[in-house]
């Protein structure tokens, strides 16, 4: 027991300084990376893009100057206006003969003093900027993922033709840190997703654009000023956000395209990384607070156990005079010895190799090296202050307990007389006096069990939230009800190619058109999609989960729009509700006539008329499923900007799975270790406390087998109470967390699932009755002479 | 003459301590009759409750021939001791040993279920012998002592044991508490046609005997029967 404690403390310390080492590195790199100094990539602090096209130079710079004529805020200067263009489009991989179009993402980079491709000296990085027409900087997930070096040639397109380009550069950029596929929240598998930096001349080329073309503005202001959270109420960073309507207001006098302005937090990638730093934050305090304090609960427990087995020399000590101040230091020692040498084991481990195994499990899944990472001391501090002050508080109260000790009680075996509940009598009355025994026994300690499942539920919580949480996300990021293999994204226009490219090749299709919006009054960005089929069930290729209202009635004079569950919640908006939306610089009020669930990015659906009456396109996707036999040939990759294949998105979310599985089972395996320790503290307890009682039946004659039976009844009865409680409780919390870390970006909720529901609910009872052979054995091995002895004297 | 119900020749029991061998029961040889009220004198230390542990299966002893009903007594296996118990041993305890759980008459049911039946008209019927049938929905802290006492008495009786045994039963009572006890003890056990040992340091028990064995040393110093 005293090895299970210390151990429960040691895991604690380990715990919190793993997740402590592993909250500050990433905060550290995310500051470090994005800073503007040499070392960092001066990450742009807003964002102006040209949703619908592209600028040519001369207008381009123009807004830049506009931009920059009158800025309104002289404590927040405007140090640069920089043009760019952003491309989606593919790379055109062979891998052993095989040819895979890999959806891609290119830049093109002129000055690039903002925004800046990252090469840090590391072994991840080589090579130099793009600089010719026919040179390319390829992103190091994408070089690592397919192996591809510098001096490489690889074939990309943006739907133009493919063309070759010279590799003389490995690194990051800024906008892919986090490498995932716009839309989706994990990194994507290695191999299916490629960004490269490409010099202005080069991407100029790649998309047949003329010289000076932009789709995007980066503004550079002085310093790293603060910004609007997308998740809060509140404004962050008020000057940005003022800075941010004048641009805009600003852009939309000078030029008609449809564009929007953002800051750091509408890039996803950073925001993602932003929120995965702060949800580390906050939640490793948390995580050894929590095991702390099941430390802390075995800790009481067991010297309640303690002070229960040396009650008769304690009350003799007592007896014989010893005052109470010389009984108590004893055991208060006991729990500060163990949390002392439990908390110096645990920040051994925890340095040595939890913090060391966090980071490189975080540079393995977001593929990005945390240069120069350390255990603070400051951190095992604070790790060490929350462990000793729960292990203190759960020491004091038993030792309060046993320098109270009455030793006549003890003496006479008055403290073995209690006054048992009339109405769990009434309730057990009509059961057979052994059942009845069997559920009087189970909550004869109410506190001790409240403590108990307490503490069980903690210990399933966490593994719980993390297995019900990859349940939940399962079905929201590999979409396994939607009925589409591929979206092939076209140029505006570009459609008809891919449907005539389906209807040979027997491929059902149906166009979309997605676009970028946000509500009036509010800079949030969602994407609107527009479909040709809305519908909950298998005739539409994005079944819709609908979870409340009706679907969108088509060409309803105010258009009808299903609104996500995440939309509905950050906007505080209604069913029913008419609200104006915007997509640029056109407005348009829609009414809405249901909830979607399902969707982690914000969106909004329409039909596709309704959007492309407000915004005067047709179609920016075509949905393909593929006929058996038909893959995705290069035709169709020189057609198309971009394709996302969905077996794509569920190789990532197996890849992340099978990343995680490592720390997945630890953390189960500490689950259930933690709780087999707390409940076997308490059935031991319970046991000890009817060691007279069990005596007694077998003086008198009770079958061992009949005991087993009773003993077996009680842990069953408290591993299903524990249990359901536990599972309950685990349900709540992880709903509490979740919400607590939902962002506008990726929104969640948690739906617990039969199955691992009823998983918590077995492990806590199967826990609990495996502790019967001990209580069996304990009772088959007592010395009934001995316990004779005692019951007559 | 009649077979007797319990039958000791040349009993031994001996203990190995630090300090030596002790022989707790040195050469005991004691029949019991059936109906027979015996009790068990001597001073501490004189082997009194490890014969009467011995004669309830509880103590395997060490040498010597133990039968019951003209069998022996089961002394290796717990299971086949136990079950000893439960067939032919009734037991009431100095300190009553009531479960707090369970109330007055739950007390003796239990016992009759872990025993193989339920019988609640047979342990209202005990209650009632003990005089204690108002009380049978209490507790047993909500009782006095002598009446837990008698309720042990009851929960003793229940199975219908052949040999009922007290280990200081009356330790734990004042003297017209324990004269109470005594008197219904000796009328459930004369009803219920019982023999009856007990161990006792209170010579006024005598008068509730039919005859007395007085110990010392572990071996029997004189056997008097009463009256």
């Amino acid at each position: 027991m005293l090895f299970a404690v210390v151990s429960m403390v040691a895991v604690g310390l380990f715990a919190g300084i793993s997740f402590g080492t592993y909250a500050n590195s990433v905060h550290n790199l995310y500051d470090n990376i994005y800073a503007d100094d040499e070392e960092g990539t001066n990450l742009a602090d807003v964002w102006v893009e040209n949703t619908a096209s592209t600028w040519d130079g001369e207008i381009a710079d123009s807004l830049c100057s506009e931009i920059a004529q009158n800025w309104p805020d002289p404590e927040l200067p405007l140090v640069s206006c920089e043009p760019r263009v952003i491309l989606d489009g593919l790379m055109f991989h062979s891998e052993e003969g095989d040819e895979k179009l890999v959806p891609a993402v290119w830049h093109g980079i002129d000055e690039g003093w903002i925004d800046k491709v990252w090469m840090p000296e590391h072994e991840c990085c080589s090579g130099r900027l793009a600089a010719a027409d026919d040179e390319i900087v390829l992103d190091e997930h994408a070089a690592s993922g397919m192996g591809i070096e510098v001096g490489d040639i690889v074939s990309i397109g943006a739907g133009h033709g493919s063309m070759d380009f010279t590799v003389v550069g490995i690194g990051y950029h800024p906008f892919h840190l986090y490498y995932a596929l716009e839309g989706s929240i994990l990194p994507a598998e290695p191999g299916t997703f490629a960004t490269g930096y490409l010099s202005d001349s080069g991407i100029e080329r790649l998309a047949n654009l003329s010289a000076g073309s932009a789709n995007l503005l980066l503004l550079d202001v002085e310093g790293t000023p603060e910004f609007d959270l997308q998740s809060t109420d509140t404004v962050e960073g008020e000057s940005l956000s003022q800075a941010i309507s004048y641009v805009r207001q600003t852009v939309m006098d000078a030029d008609d395209s449809s564009f929007t302005a953002y800051d750091r937090s509408g890039v996803d990638s950073v925001e993602l990384l932003r929120a995965d730093a702060e949800g580390a934050s906050m939640s490793y305090p948390i995580i050894t607070g929590m095991i702390a304090m099941v430390a802390g609960i075995t800790i009481f427990l067991s010297l309640q156990r303690l002070i229960q087995s040396q009650a008769r020399e304690i009350a003799i000590l007592r007896t014989l005079g010893i005052p109470r101040s010389a009984i108590m230091p004893g055991f208060i020692l006991a729990p500060v010895a163990i949390g002392l040498i439990g908390s110096a084991i645990g920040i051994i481990l925890g340095t040595a190799f939890g913090g060391p195994a966090m980071v490189a499990m975080y540079e393995e899944i977001i593929g990005i090296p945390a240069i120069g990472f350390s255990t603070e001391p400051s951190l095992i501090l604070q790790n060490l202050g929350i462990a000793m002050v729960v292990v203190l508080i759960a020491g004091i109260k038993p030792a309060y307990e046993a320098s109270t000790i009455q030793p006549l009680d003890i003496l006479r075996g008055q403290n073995e007389v209690r006054l048992s509940s009339r109405g769990i009598q009434r309730l057990t009355s009509r059961l057979p006096t052994t059942v009845g025994l069997t559920v009087r026994s189970s909550v004869r300690k109410p506190m001790r069990l409240v403590f108990t499942f307490f503490a069980v539920g903690l210990s399933m919580l966490i593994f719980g939230t993390m297995s019900m949480m990859m349940d939940s996300m399962d079905n929201l990021v590999t979409g396994a009800n939607q009925n589409w293999d591929a979206q092939v994204n076209v140029p505006f226009g570009g459609e008809g190619e891919v449907i005539e490219w389906a209807e040979e090749n027997g491929a059902d299709f149906e166009s979309m058109l997605v676009f970028p919006g946000n509500a009036e009054g509010d800079t949030r960005q969602f994407l609107a999609y527009g479909l040709d089929v809305i519908s909950t069930g298998d005739d539409a290729m994005i079944p819709i989960d609908l979870s409340e209202g009706q679907l969108p009635t088509l060409g309803a004079n105010t258009p009808n729009v299903l609104v996500d569950e995440g939309t509905m919640l950050f906007l505080e908006w209604e069913v029913g509700q008419k609200q104006t939306v915007m997509f640029g610089p056109f407005s348009l009020e829609v009414e809405i006539s249901g909830v979607t669930s399902g969707e982690i990015s914000r969106t909004i659906y329409f039909h596709r008329s309704d959007l492309s009456d407000a915004i005067g396109l047709e179609t920016t996707s075509v949905l393909l499923t593929l006929p058996e036999g038909i893959e995705l040939d290069d035709e169709i990759g020189e057609m198309s900007v971009g394709i996302t294949q969905r077996q794509d998105l569920i190789d990532s979310f197996e890849s992340l799975l099978e990343q995680q599985q490592g720390i997945y089972n630890a953390i189960l395996g500490l689950g259930i270790l933690i709780a087999v320790a707390v409940l076997s503290i308490t059935l031991l307890m319970n046991l000890s406390e009817r060691d007279s009682e069990l005596a007694t039946l077998r003086v008198l004659g009770a079958p061992i087998s009949r005991i087993r039976m009773m003993i077996l009844g009680e842990h069953f009865a408290i591993g299903l109470i524990g249990g359901i409680l536990s599972a309950a409780f685990t349900i709540v919390m992880a709903q509490y967390l979740i919400s607590q870390l939902v962002q506008w970006a990726f929104y969640f909720s948690l739906q617990p699932n039969f199955a691992s529901t009823l998983q918590l609910i077995l492990i806590v009872v199967v826990i609990s009755v495996l502790s019967t052979p001990i209580g069996t054995s304990r009772v088959s091995k007592m010395d009934l002479v001995e316990k004779v002895k005692d019951l007559s004297q | 003459m009649s077979r007797p119900l319990v039958s000791m020749n040349g009993l031994e029991r001996h203990y190995h301590m630090a300090s030596g061998t002790v022989r707790a029961l040195d050469g005991i040889d004691l029949d019991i009759s059936e109906g027979e009220r015996i009790i068990l004198l001597g001073p501490s230390g004189s082997g009194k409750t490890t014969l009467l542990n011995c004669i309830s299966a509880l103590d395997s002893p060490t040498a010597g021939a133990y039968s019951f009903d003209g069998s022996p007594v089961p002394r290796e296996d717990s299971e086949e001791m136990t079950s000893f118990r439960r067939e032919n041993i009734g037991y009431v305890f100095q300190f009553f040993n009531l479960l707090q759980d369970l109330t007055v008459l739950e007390n003796i049911t239990l016992i009759q279920e872990l025993a193989g039946g339920r019988d609640e008209a047979r342990a209202r019927q005990l209650l009632e012998l003990v005089g204690l049938s108002d009380e049978v929905d209490r507790f047993p802290a909500e009782i006095s002592g002598g009446q837990q006492q008698r309720v042990a008495i009851a929960r003793s009786l229940a199975k219908k044991p052949r040999l009922l045994l007290g280990d200081e039963l009356t330790g734990n009572l004042d003297s017209t508490t324990s004269a109470m006890v005594m008197e219904v003890l000796v009328k459930a056990c004369q009803t219920e046609g019982i023999t009856c040992v007990f161990v006792t340091h209170d010579e006024s028990l005598v008068e509730y005997s039919t005859r007395v064995v007085r110990l010392d040393s572990g071996k029997i110093v004189s056997d008097d029967p009463i009256g």
